[in-house]
């Protein structure tokens, strides 16, 4: 599995389009929001920060089944199958995959926000922020992967976008929950990208990520999990 | 654990069946093959020859029967490591070079072999450096080559492996297996080229239309296909009466030359020299070719 790991990160980081749109990408987009204008304050720079963070972690690890999909379509996949590799390392290693390739857009833009610009945060709090973002992308990537193992290179990265702009719309993260209707309040509390959100603010602002965001997260977690290795048993044969 | 555990044959089938929607791929296949040797699937395109396989891996499921591994089901002889497989229409697997890809899928095999006697077995010790996505097509195919000989497997698979290769390739492809021969592998391939059935296998099994039609050496195919073929000169005969000669199934005749395919040549020859219609006369046996026409053309007929 550490060998699978090693071999899928290393093929990760030759991709060029994994270096710029999974690192390169949400620092400069987050550099952009926080000198647009001017006049910022540093709580907007926080928030900002997290937001960007997040949102590159969660693109990285939706990423990760685009790769997948391409391993489908050459193949890489069924040679796996007829390997010693049991069929659930092959799912964890590519899930672990993802959660390793999230580092790097986690580490930049929070390299970013405290080097380039002043963002003052407790250690403790710089460390829970970056294990909180990194621990809360997984169910993304596992969201990812049922996505590649299902579908054909090409939808995968239609479906991972539809994904990635639904959740974070229906989460709350482009426009302020309070806009919602009360139904539509209750749906985005269930959101994974709520939860997400709301762990990494509750850190910045000095708290310990809340306990109802974490049962939520599991629970995608679980729900993710569960369709990646639906998706896998049904799609890896298939090619 | 021993690497072939028991005695069990190292791959059985068992009534077999396998559809897609109305096609019968795989129609009805009982076969045994022992430990050690090589054994070539031959059939034309569409025979039903990479189903078979791929039930034989496990990456299908039999709608009826059951396929066995060394005693066991093909994924649990797969998890053991006794296998290893070189599959038709793999693409190369990209931002990876030939060592890494080599070496992790050594890495996955309880006892494989060593990295680079891997990659000399296939001829590729010199590219082990290489991006796999960035070499030709012929190198490729004996990556592939090198990842289903690296885990050492039991039973090695190698489906269409020379499908697409030029005859110099395939030559040199053939030679890397022959220089592989590890005392008690079994090899397994699948091939619509008859030479190279009759050339490298010790065993032929002819799949046409998902049902084994023929399972021999290529010589007892050869006389199971029916005695051979007598060629006379017509000498301005009509050549119709010919094909009531006794033995004789088929007649074919080519500008002033008429050739017999018979079931008993002796008696061909006999009748002929009766007739006084001996002028030229030439006696073969029926080539493999001929063998491979009679055999799927007979199930073409029953079908």
């Amino acid at each position: 599995m550490g060998a699978y790991l090693r071999l899928e990160v290393r093929r990760t980081l030759r991709d060029p389009g994994f270096v710029i749109g999974g690192i390169a990408m949400p620092v400069l987009m987050y550099l952009l929001f926080t000198h647009l204008g001017g006049g910022q304050d540093a709580g907007w720079r926080t928030a900002s920060m997290v937001g960007m963070a997040a949102y590159g972690a969660v693109g990285s690890a939706l990423g990760t089944g685009g790769g997948v999909a391409e391993d489908r379509t050459v193949g890489w996949l069924r040679q796996l199958r007829v390997t010693p590799m049991p069929a659930r390392q092959v799912v964890a290693g590519r899930a672990l995959t993802g959660s390793v390739t999230v580092l790097p857009a986690i580490t930049a833009v929070l390299a970013a926000g405290g080097l380039a610009d002043g963002v003052r945060l407790a250690l403790w709090q710089w460390v829970l922020t970056a294990l909180c973002l990194w621990l809360g992308s997984i169910p993304f990537t596992l969201l990812g992967l049922g996505n590649g193992y299902r579908l054909t290179a090409q939808t995968t990265g239609v479906a991972n976008m539809v994904c990635n702009l639904g959740l974070a719309v229906l989460g709350g993260l482009w426009f302020p929950v309070v806009l919602f209707p009360p139904w539509l309040r209750t749906l985005s509390a269930y959101m994974p990208t709520c939860r997400f959100a709301a762990i990494g603010s509750a850190v910045t602002e000095g708290h310990l990520p809340p306990i109802g965001a974490i049962l939520v997260l599991t629970a995608w977690l679980l729900v993710f999990g569960a369709y990646a290795v639906l998706s896998h048993r049904r799609g890896a044969g298939a090619v | 654990m021993m690497k072939t555990p028991g005695t069990h044959p190292a791959v059985s089938f068992t009534g077999v069946v396998r559809t897609f929607g109305a096609v019968r791929a795989v129609d009805g296949v009982d076969l045994r093959i022992g430990r050690g040797g090589t054994v070539a699937l031959l059939g034309r395109n569409g025979a039903g020859k990479s189903t078979a396989i791929a039930l034989l891996l496990g990456l299908l499921e039999p709608d009826s029967g059951t396929v066995g591994l060394f005693g066991a089901p093909p994924e649990r002889a797969v998890r053991e490591g006794l296998v290893g497989a070189m599959l038709q229409d793999a693409r190369a697997v990209p931002r990876v070079t030939v060592g890494e890809l080599v070496a992790f899928v050594a890495g996955r095999y309880p006892d494989p072999l060593p990295v680079d006697r891997a990659l000399r077995s296939a001829g590729i010790a010199e590219l082990a450096g290489r991006r796999v996505d960035r070499i030709s097509g012929g190198q490729a195919q004996r990556v592939r080559f090198a990842v289903a000989l690296a885990g050492n497997p039991a039973l090695l698979v190698l489906d269409e492996p020379t499908a697409a290769l030029d005859v110099e390739a395939r030559r040199a492809f053939w030679e890397a297996l022959r220089a592989d021969a590890r005392d008690g592998r079994t090899v397994l391939f699948s091939t619509h080229y008859l030479e190279e059935a009759d050339a490298y296998a010790d065993r032929i099994l002819v799949l046409d239309r998902g049902r084994i039609v023929a399972d021999g050496t290529g010589e007892e195919l050869r006389r199971a296909a029916g005695g051979g073929l007598v060629g006379v000169d017509l000498a301005g005969r009509t050549a119709s009466r010919l094909e009531l000669l006794p033995g004789v199934r088929s007649v074919e005749v080519r500008g002033d030359r008429a050739r017999l395919r018979t079931d008993d040549p002796d008696a061909t020859v006999v009748a002929l020299a009766g007739l006084g219609a001996i002028r030229n006369l030439e006696v073969a046996p029926a080539s493999l070719d001929d063998a491979f026409l009679a055999l799927t053309a007979r199930g073409r007929e029953a079908a």
